[in-house]
């Protein structure tokens, strides 16, 4: 199988500044990638060379084409970089997914409105389709976003820190909602979180980003105590609670 | 002066003041709204002053361009400088938008120093936005940056409107968000060169700010929103001009005024609303 992403030996910064080097993994299709790593490591310079807008300073990343067009990501921002001054509802935002298929100088056409009603439904919010976008809570608003992704019917969802400054259970929603559509759309999914635990219960491979340290493999190869206690520089201990990972910073003692 | 009276006088002997400010009013209305949008308000105040130091510059005398082009050509430029600065992060935005507000402001009073008299009270006039004085040429001329500029608008509403809410997801679509951004600015540029030419600069800024947010307070509509910011950028310049005649105040002051009173009572009917 070919791999969708691709990257050979690159190096990636900004200008002169050198923030990964030598970069060698790949993602296949239908892939459940997680990508974890401090703040400052490097995760979203990683994100922006998958999402192709920012170029090697040298080797290559290769993005496999479909057959019939070319790859198309469906891109989830963190919910804080969006400017939401002005009131756009649910259903205008999910239609902007739509943009670059509909064209320049075009409006969306009907088939357009019944795609971004399918993705509403798909992610379970088409009830709030007339709200106003800024209004909702931030599960509510990740879910809009995802169903902007899906509207553009992309090769890959890719979601920049799905579940940061979100309650417990609309975290564990969003987690859901996004193996389902893993599972049950065979949908390849590349998701970065600084929560270890996010990452640990779900995804099924790793990169773990630190300047001086990047590994990828299976969860289970590269999620361990070694490997975690020398990234965050503390004791880490790695355990399972039925059957879920838990991982736990600084000293423990005791059961 | 009976009402009458006064709306006859106006469409007899200054029917080009009245056309032109409504003009210069909805359409900067309606840019306004995605200058508010955008938090780039201060960057509208400065490319105001850039239009009015391009248009002080065509009094030098070696320079042989008329008020407009200079006007243009120096808001033009800044605006593409403008585009590339704006994005770096040595230098906070808001700092070196404060920069080039200075130094248009103090760069035009050197060159009004530096002009004969007679110049220097035309480029006042122009500067407090004598409105009463618009030349059936510069009228035509804003008419057709109107027209332009609201059809490209129209064309391209959803590429501007998704570029303004999320610039980073557009991208990763392939917009080359840098290109609208510049494409954008240039027709604010355009716009606010030759409006601030005609009308003044009080008179375009404050259109630029004053209806987009009364009408964010207004109605809870995106398309909502420019409507109704345009129907107060067109209105205002008629109430204003008409209350200017009627307690001989001057033009521009007025207008803004009425714009003002507009966006007050939108705020008190936006907080009894949420009671």
């Amino acid at each position: 199988m070919l791999p969708l992403i691709e990257f050979q030996h690159a190096t990636l910064g900004y200008g002169r500044k050198i923030v990964l080097q030598d970069v060698n993994f790949a993602i296949n299709s239908g892939d459940y990638f997680g990508m974890v790593g401090p703040n400052g490591a490097g995760k979203t310079t990683l994100l922006r060379a998958i999402l192709g807008t920012l170029k090697p300073l040298s080797g290559k990343v290769v993005v496999q084409a479909a057959a019939t067009t070319t790859l198309r990501f469906g891109y989830v921002p963190q919910r804080d970089t969006i400017d939401d001054i002005l009131p756009y509802t649910v259903q205008e935002v999910v239609m902007m997914g739509r943009y670059r298929q509909i064209g320049i100088f075009r409006r969306p056409q009907k088939s357009d409105r019944d795609f971004v009603l399918e993705s509403l439904q798909h992610v379970d919010i088409a009830d709030l389709r007339h709200r106003v976008f800024k209004d909702l809570s931030g599960g509510q608003k990740q879910r809009v976003l995802i169903a902007r992704a899906l509207a553009a019917k992309p090769a890959a969802l890719i979601l920049d820190e799905p579940t940061n400054g979100m309650d417990f259970s609309s975290k564990i929603s969003i987690l859901d909602l996004i193996h389902q559509l893993h599972e049950e759309d065979r949908l390849t999914v590349i998701m970065v979180s600084h929560f270890l635990d996010d990452v640990a219960n779900y995804v099924k491979r790793l990169a773990v980003v630190e300047r001086n340290f990047f590994q990828v493999g299976e969860v289970d190869e590269v999620l361990n105590e070694k490997n975690l206690s020398s990234l965050y520089q503390m004791p880490i201990l790695v355990t399972q609670v039925n059957g879920s990972k838990v991982i736990l910073a600084g000293e423990h003692r005791g059961n | 002066m009976e009402t009458n009276e006064i709306i006859a006088t106006i469409m007899a002997e200054f029917p080009y003041a009245l056309y032109g400010s409504i003009l210069v009013g909805a359409l900067c209305a309606f840019l306004g709204v995605y200058i508010v949008a955008k938090r780039v308000v201060f960057l509208g105040a400065v490319l105001t002053q850039v239009s009015v130091l391009g248009l002080a510059m065509t009094f030098l005398p070696f320079m042989l361009v008329s008020h407009t082009a200079g006007s243009l050509i120096v808001t033009i430029i800044a605006v593409m400088i403008l585009s590339r600065l704006l994005t770096g992060k040595k230098i906070p935005r808001e700092a070196l938008l404060g920069f080039i507000f200075v130094f248009s402001i103090a760069a035009r009073i050197l060159i009004m120093q530096k002009t004969p008299k007679v110049e220097v009270s035309e480029i006042e006039n122009l500067l407090r936005g004598d409105i009463l004085f618009v030349t059936p040429e510069l009228f035509y001329m804003m008419l057709g940056v109107f027209i332009a500029a609201m059809t490209l608008h129209g064309l391209l509403f959803k590429e501007f409107s998704y570029i303004s809410f999320d610039a980073e997801t557009a991208r990763t679509q392939g917009f080359n968000t840098g290109r609208w951004e510049t494409l954008f600015y240039v027709i604010a540029a355009v716009v606010i060169s030759v409006a601030t030419h005609m009308v003044g600069d009080i008179f375009v800024f404050g259109f630029l700010v004053i209806p987009p947010i009364a009408a964010m307070l207004l109605v809870k509509q995106v398309k909502a929103i420019f409507l109704v910011a345009f129907l107060i950028g067109t209105l205002a310049p008629m109430v204003g001009l008409f209350f200017a005649f009627k307690f001989d105040f001057p033009a521009s002051p007025a207008i803004i005024a009425v714009a003002s009173i507009v966006f007050i009572l939108a705020g008190v009917l936006n907080t009894l609303r949420r009671k």
